[in-house]
């Protein structure tokens, strides 16, 4: 089935990452990946490598080997500098020719889910969007990716039975990474380089949207507000919580069509994941779309005033109680004990 | 300037119910609407119009009553449709969806110099489709526009926020855009307009014949993964739930922090 070449003497390398370091490891999706690809790896028997294309590239190589990669496949190399989709493509799906591994993941990231799409049509193979699970199953073998469907009420298992690599791409924040370690060895592979297409696109200006910028993803402690919050005087509480307790503030869609937060504090299925010590989500119903990106909390504590509100199906403490008033009294109380 | 849109028609997410028994989706009394990113992309593409002239295409593929968007699109200034329908092209994913979308768009002359999607469907939600059209067009691709104008006759600029930077992109036609994040798309159709929309020949209906696709490049056959199963998504397991005086509330939300190490547990004086 598997062609054998020169190239996997040492062992196999089947289950591959792409290596995402836009804004040096922002979302850290990556890391997540290589962590989650070395677990379906050893299960397949294989290592987990990932290709890390660009130039100066040596930092990135070195963060992902220690964060577990046994193999990287890299180009370092000043036409790759700049990012540009039909490069990567190009690059990605020639080296794929070339190892043919089995599994091609990516994290679900502007980046990622570009240029997947891409690489995955020109391989004529299959790609699973926004994965919130990945799984070898035990009975037949299949690689299962679990993806939200219809707004994250259901799941989809989603498997590619034919064509390879069977691809997906994955919400951040829904593994674990590996701790950092700064004795790991991993074999450095640099497989030659296609043909390159000519840049097509050309990025003239690159500004910072609004310096504010939610660590969301990385807070321990996230204070969620929804639509029962009511007001933005009373979502602004959120804010003083959330400074009182060093956490960050998350909204729920409805929050932000109202305006009380910006869109880049949107938690869920369209938003951010987030996986802290603590989440407190007030005036939440807890819909599966929004609950979506919350799962990964460790405890979760819920203020609605409807007792039979869906998100007390997964809080840990549910309290029945009027959001303003609770958020109020909670302020006041930690206020008088600073 | 010959623009092509790709416009599919899905339920009103708002009004989509889950009938969680037979894990279906009830779209009973549920209206459908042009998916809301191409609904911001066929803005786009009348406005870029309204700049160069030229004409504007739209497509989809979808069962017959489809057709209904690109009448709406029609009524909202495009120029002519094209139905993309056949009963083998159900059950299509993106790889399958964006073959048949490629060939159509191959197919159309003059072959256009820009073709818009949305960033994304609301159904199906994938984003896939737009850069695989791309890929099998051959064309450069530029995703999650919300902006876009002309510099001179060959180049456009666009504009887009991407990792919280916001970038100007210039972009050599031919290309394709995928656009979201419009802030105010809009669509007045006039009435002249909504009577062309239903004159004749103002819509064609292609199908596997007229794009001389096999069945198996099509639908389910010409898809490279499968849904192997649904499944209502797991809930957790149920912790306590309390109700009371706010007060008392309070108290045992902060003995959570406390046993977090959140807060300094209260000194009891006395
Ligand atoms: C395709 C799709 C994708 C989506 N993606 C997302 C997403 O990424 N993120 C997201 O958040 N949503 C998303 N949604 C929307 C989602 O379905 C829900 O509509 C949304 O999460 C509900 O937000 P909410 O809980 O704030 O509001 P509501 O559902 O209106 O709930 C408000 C809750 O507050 C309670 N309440 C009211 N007043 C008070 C009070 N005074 N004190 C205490 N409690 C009170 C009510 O009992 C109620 O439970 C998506 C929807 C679709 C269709
Ligand atoms: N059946 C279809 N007909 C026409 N265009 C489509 C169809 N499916 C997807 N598209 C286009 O591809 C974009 C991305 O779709 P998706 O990959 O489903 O999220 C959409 O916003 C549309 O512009």
């Amino acid at each position: 089935m598997l062609k054998r070449n020169r190239y996997m003497d040492r062992g196999t390398c089947l289950v591959w990452v792409f290596g995402d370091y836009a804004d040096y490891f922002q979302n850290r999706v990556t890391l997540q990946l290589i962590a989650k690809g070395k677990a379906l790896a050893s299960e397949l028997g294989t290592r987990v490598g990932v290709v890390v294309l660009g130039e100066d590239i040596g930092q990135y190589v070195m963060e992902y080997v220690a964060h577990g990669a046994d193999v990287i496949y890299a180009a370092d190399n000043n036409a790759l500098k700049d990012y540009d989709v039909e490069l990567f493509t190009a690059v990605a799906a020639s080296w794929v020719e070339i190892f043919r591994p089995e599994i091609f993941l990516a994290g679900a990231t502007a980046f990622g889910r570009e240029l997947f799409p891409r690489i995955a049509k020109r391989l004529r193979t299959g790609l699973s969007a926004d994965c919130v699970a990945l799984e070898i199953d035990r009975e037949t073998g299949a690689f299962v990716q679990t993806t939200p469907a219809f707004g994250g009420d259901l799941l989809a298992d989603v498997v590619t039975p034919v064509m390879r690599p069977q691809m997906a791409t994955v919400h951040p924040g829904i593994f674990r990474e590996l701790p950092h370690d700064p004795f790991a060895l991993a074999e450095l592979i640099h497989p030659p380089l296609p043909n390159l297409p000519e840049r097509k696109i050309e990025v003239v200006r690159r500004r910072k949207e609004k310096a504010r910028r939610a660590s969301l993803t990385d807070a321990g402690v996230v204070i969620v507000g929804g639509k029962g919050v009511g007001s933005r005087a009373n979502f602004d509480k959120l804010f003083q919580l959330a400074e009182l307790l060093g956490g960050e503030v998350g909204a729920t869609r409805p929050a932000v069509n109202a305006g009380w937060a910006g869109e880049e504090r949107l938690l869920g299925q369209t938003g951010k994941s987030v996986r802290p010590r603590l989440l407190i989500t007030i005036g939440t119903s807890g819909a599966l779309q929004y609950t979506a990106g919350i799962r990964g909390s460790e405890t979760v504590i819920a203020v609605n005033r409807d007792h039979s509100a869906p998100i007390f199906g997964l809080a840990d403490l549910g309290i029945v109680g009027d959001a303003d008033r609770i958020l109020s009294l909670l302020i006041e109380e930690l206020n008088r004990r600073l | 300037m010959h623009i092509a849109v790709c416009i599919k028609q899905v339920p009103d997410v708002a009004a989509v119910r889950i009938d969680r028994e037979r894990m279906t989706i009830v779209r009973e009394g549920v209206q459908n609407i042009i998916n809301p990113s191409d609904y911001q992309a066929l803005s786009l593409a009348l406005a870029l119009r309204a700049g160069l002239g030229g004409t504007l295409t739209v497509l989809t593929m979808g069962p017959p009553q489809s057709e209904e968007a690109l009448f709406e699109a029609i009524a909202a200034g495009a120029d002519r449709g094209v139905l993309l329908t056949d009963p083998c092209f159900a059950g299509a994913d993106t790889l399958a969806t964006s073959h048949v979308l490629a060939r159509a768009i191959s197919r159309l002359e003059p072959l256009p110099s820009v073709v818009f999607c949305g960033n994304n469907t609301t159904d199906s939600d994938t984003g896939h489709v737009g850069p695989q059209v791309a890929e099998e067009l051959g064309l450069p691709q530029v995703c999650g526009i919300f902006e876009v104008q002309p510099e001179s006759l060959q180049t456009l600029l666009a504009k887009r926020v991407r990792d919280g930077y916001l970038e100007t992109i210039r972009a050599a036609c031919p290309v394709l855009f995928t656009v979201k994040g419009v802030s105010e798309p809009v669509l007045l159709p006039g009435l002249g307009s909504l009577q062309s929309a239903f004159s004749a020949g103002s819509i064609v209906r292609w199908g596997r014949n007229e794009l001389d696709l096999t069945m198996d490049e099509t639908g389910l056959t010409g898809s490279a993964t499968r849904v192997w199963r649904l499944r209502a998504a797991p809930h957790r397991t149920k912790g306590e739930i309390l109700t009371g005086q706010a007060h008392d509330l309070v108290k045992e939300i902060l003995k959570r922090l406390e046993a977090m190490s959140l807060v300094e547990e209260e000194q009891i004086h006395g």
